[in-house]
């Protein structure tokens, strides 16, 4: 009768390398813990009821740990009974997977548990031992690593762990209960208590803001002067434009270009009207060209096109070309760039009503 | 013999006709998709050096014979785009690469045979090794640039002049893919947003996928999802933009095929419409059962004026953009997701999904705008707020 097997209790021996592996492949089971060097079992995963639908994760989390620490313990249970997301992968048992996985004083883990001892060139030869029940990848990871100084790495990190861990690795695995070293490294992870204030401190406190006050307030009085300089150049808001007569030829839809390079706008003659309208798209500040043929406005960066009264149809331009204030002073048509007609959309075109806006012809 | 040469270039000229129609955007942009695909399905059997070295002949033979056409050499001789073709070459080159050690890779993976990298030292000695290497790399590249400076000289224009605006006006080559997002997004989007999300994403992405598959080796099969994703950024959303940004656009930005003559009085209709637009009028003209609301855009403020006007217009987008970018991520982490966010966690899966669904938003407006004519999905002008 096919049976499956079901995880029911998975624990780690010492001797992890916080490689992230077993995190990737059963993040819900393991937790890997960089700050202590080590990776535990999340509380709970404690518990068999939770670790029999993951024993597939947790069995291949054991196979592709590289320096081999996860242990796990399993019952048989006939596959009917199994839960279905073991068996829908259908992992079928191997003869190294048979074999029951409680603690024993296997030649890996005892290596594991003493790395003191072990010589650099250990994990670089290991591979090759477990070649066959490793993933290759993994395997070459170490000995690429190994290769490039990582031994040391590993080892390093397989020494540096909190005294707890320590004791635990000087005992034999098999002596250990599954779960105590989860409590001591557990209780080892709590935060340390805060450290008093010294005077030290203080001080140094009191000498960055010195510092940031001396520096900062000074370059912000220099800031603040350079931003408001005793002299501005700036043109005459005002463009004479000539007598209205010279307009009064212009046909509904047609437009004068004269102003382009000096006043920056376009004199426009829409049905009943003449305005002022500026020449940069509202898109992103080129300038576009008219387009007598098509009558449209076309910018040459990113192809918005405004029709001959300024309203954006096509492109990525959000509003209508901007219009200026026009009037007549002393007979001249005078275009006053000081002050400007916003229209936000292209249904929204109200404000170009206002008399100042344009002239009437 | 010259019935030869007439028919000769008339099936020329066919030939040029259909790959410039295939260049309309749409094709384009999808043809390379398709290829990005069929490339990462079957990176196994076209990387081998026999086919890939085919394929490079050939498209060098198409390349640099479409140097006959008058209106491609313009484009391709033109000093800021010299560039442009060692691009193509060499992103195709080093794609190859990596693509054929991890395919090499894989299959001794599933062989059960030792990695390329297995047992590699690549360590050497700073002095004189690295110093060494250095210092001939930087006379080399000083000469290259030296000669290049001297031989195609840098365009110096004529001063500024608001009525002798360059038709098209394009950006340095490198910046042609931004210039391309500036035509779909607002300024502040396309400008300054998503250029900060690439830059920003790519210091993240050691934060967020912390697999320690892959360190060390060329793999493809070990992680198809990251590499896939990146691929897609770098090849389809910033070189293929560049391409199409100085092969395709011409005068009036309008699009061009590459053996076109840029008339910049050809006419091109595109009417652009924002989702409001499409909401409020089109569908209720369209289909009066269905969609039972009188046509025209919202101007009244809502529930007693709290409401402004233009949120009631913009609504349909507000719903569409907040679905895309808050629903659609909870949604995938319940189901294609899962073991991603399980993995993640929540802080993680946030900083992904922002960088993925910005980076995926970018094509999605651009088929939208050749298709539909789609301006915005949301289009508040009166905070400069469209998206
Ligand atoms: S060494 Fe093993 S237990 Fe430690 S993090 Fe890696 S896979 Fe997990
Ligand atoms: S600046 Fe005119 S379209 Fe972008």
């Amino acid at each position: 009768m096919a049976t499956v097997q079901l995880v029911t209790k998975v624990w780690i021996a010492p001797g992890c390398i916080v490689c992230d592996a077993c995190e990737t492949t059963a993040p819900s089971v393991f937790e890997v813990k960089h700050d202590d060097g080590t990776c535990i079992i999340r509380p709970a995963a404690l518990d068999a009821e939770f670790t029999k639908p993951l024993s597939n994760d947790i069995v291949q989390a054991a196979e592709e740990c590289p320096v081999d620490v996860i242990k796990f313990e399993t019952i048989d249970v006939p596959a009917e009974q199994a839960p279905a997301a073991v068996t829908a992968s259908a992992a079928a048992p191997t003869e190294t997977q048979a074999e029951p996985h409680a603690p024993s004083p296997s030649a890996e883990a005892a290596s594991a548990a003493a790395p003191a001892k072990a010589s650099p060139h250990k994990p670089a030869t290991k591979p090759k031992e477990a070649a066959k029940s490793m993933d290759p990848a993994v395997a070459a990871l170490i000995a690429a690593a190994t290769v490039r100084g990582g031994a040391a790495g590993i080892l390093r990190a397989a020494g540096d762990v909190p005294p707890a861990v320590k004791g635990i690795q000087k005992l034999s695995p098999d002596k250990l209960p599954p779960d105590a070293r989860y409590a001591k490294v557990l209780e080892k992870s709590k935060p340390p208590k805060p450290e008093e204030k010294t005077r030290r401190d203080w001080m140094v406190r009191v000498g960055w803001i010195a510092m940031g006050v001396g520096v900062g307030g000074p370059s912000l009085l220099g800031f603040q002067r350079f931003m408001m300089p005793n002299v501005l150049e700036e043109p005459d808001p005002k463009v004479r434009c000539g007598p209205l007569a010279k307009f009064t030829g212009m046909q509904p839809g047609d437009v004068n270009e004269d102003f382009k390079n000096t006043g920056r706008f376009w004199i426009v003659r829409e049905e009943d009207r003449l305005s002022a309208v500026s020449i940069v798209c509202t898109h992103l500040g080129c300038i576009p060209s008219w387009l007598p043929n098509d009558r449209k406005f076309k910018c040459p960066c990113h192809g918005s096109g405004f029709k001959q009264n300024g309203v954006n149809f096509e492109g990525p331009a959000p509003r209508p070309l901007e219009r200026f204030k026009i009037g007549i002073e002393g007979g001249e048509v005078v275009v006053d760039r000081s002050k400007k007609f916003l229209a936000m959309g292209p249904n929204d075109t109200a404000v170009w009503n206002d008399p100042e806006a344009s002239i009437p012809v | 013999m010259l019935l030869l040469a007439v028919r000769e270039t008339t099936t020329l000229d066919r030939l040029k006709h259909v790959v410039n129609s295939l260049c309309a955007p749409e094709y384009f942009v999808s043809l390379t998709v398709v290829l990005f695909a069929v490339a990462l399905l079957w990176y196994r059997r076209w990387t081998k050096p026999a086919i890939a070295g085919t394929i490079l002949l050939l498209f060098s033979i198409a390349y640099f014979g479409s140097a006959a056409d008058p209106n491609f050499v313009k484009i391709i001789t033109k000093p800021d785009n010299v560039p442009i073709t060692m691009m193509i070459f060499l992103v195709g080159f080093f794609t190859w690469l990596a693509l054929r050690l991890g395919a090499v890779n894989d299959e001794r993976r599933e062989k059960g045979e030792p990695l390329l990298e297995a047992g590699s030292d690549d360590k050497v000695l700073v002095w004189p090794d690295l110093v060494y290497t250095e210092l001939i790399c930087l006379v080399l590249c000083t000469v290259v640039l030296v000669v290049w400076a001297i031989v195609l000289k840098a365009p110096l224009e004529p001063r500024a002049n608001p009525s002798a605006i360059p038709n098209p006006s394009k950006a340095p080559w490198y910046f042609l893919g931004l210039q391309e997002l500036l035509v779909y997004f607002d300024p502040w989007i396309a400008g300054v947003l998503l250029p900060g999300l690439i830059i920003f994403g790519l210091m993240a992405l050691p934060y967020i996928d912390k697999n320690p598959r892959g360190n060390g080796y060329y793999t493809f099969k070990e992680r198809p999802f990251v590499i896939t994703v990146y691929l897609f950024g770098f090849l389809i959303m910033w070189c293929v933009l560049i391409v199409v940004g100085t092969f395709l656009r011409g005068p009036n930005w309008n699009f061009f095929g590459p053996f076109e003559y840029w008339d910049p009085h050809r006419p091109v209709a595109l009417l652009n419409i924002n989702v409001s637009d499409v909401f409020w009028i089109t569908l209720p003209s369209r289909y009066p059962k269905l969609c039972p609301w009188s046509p025209g855009l919202p101007t009244q403020a809502a529930l007693g004026g709290i409401v402004p006007a233009y949120i009631v217009r913009e609504a349909p987008g507000i719903a569409l953009i907040g679905a895309y970018f808050l629903a659609l991520p909870v949604l995938l982490a319940k189901t294609a997701f899962q073991k991603l966010y399980a993995q993640m966690g929540l802080a993680r899966y946030v900083v992904f999904w922002l960088l993925l669904s910005w980076m995926f938003l970018v094509p999605i407006k651009m088929v939208l705008r050749w298709l539909f004519n789609l301006k915005y999905f949301l289009a508040i002008t009166e905070w400069f707020f469209n998206i």
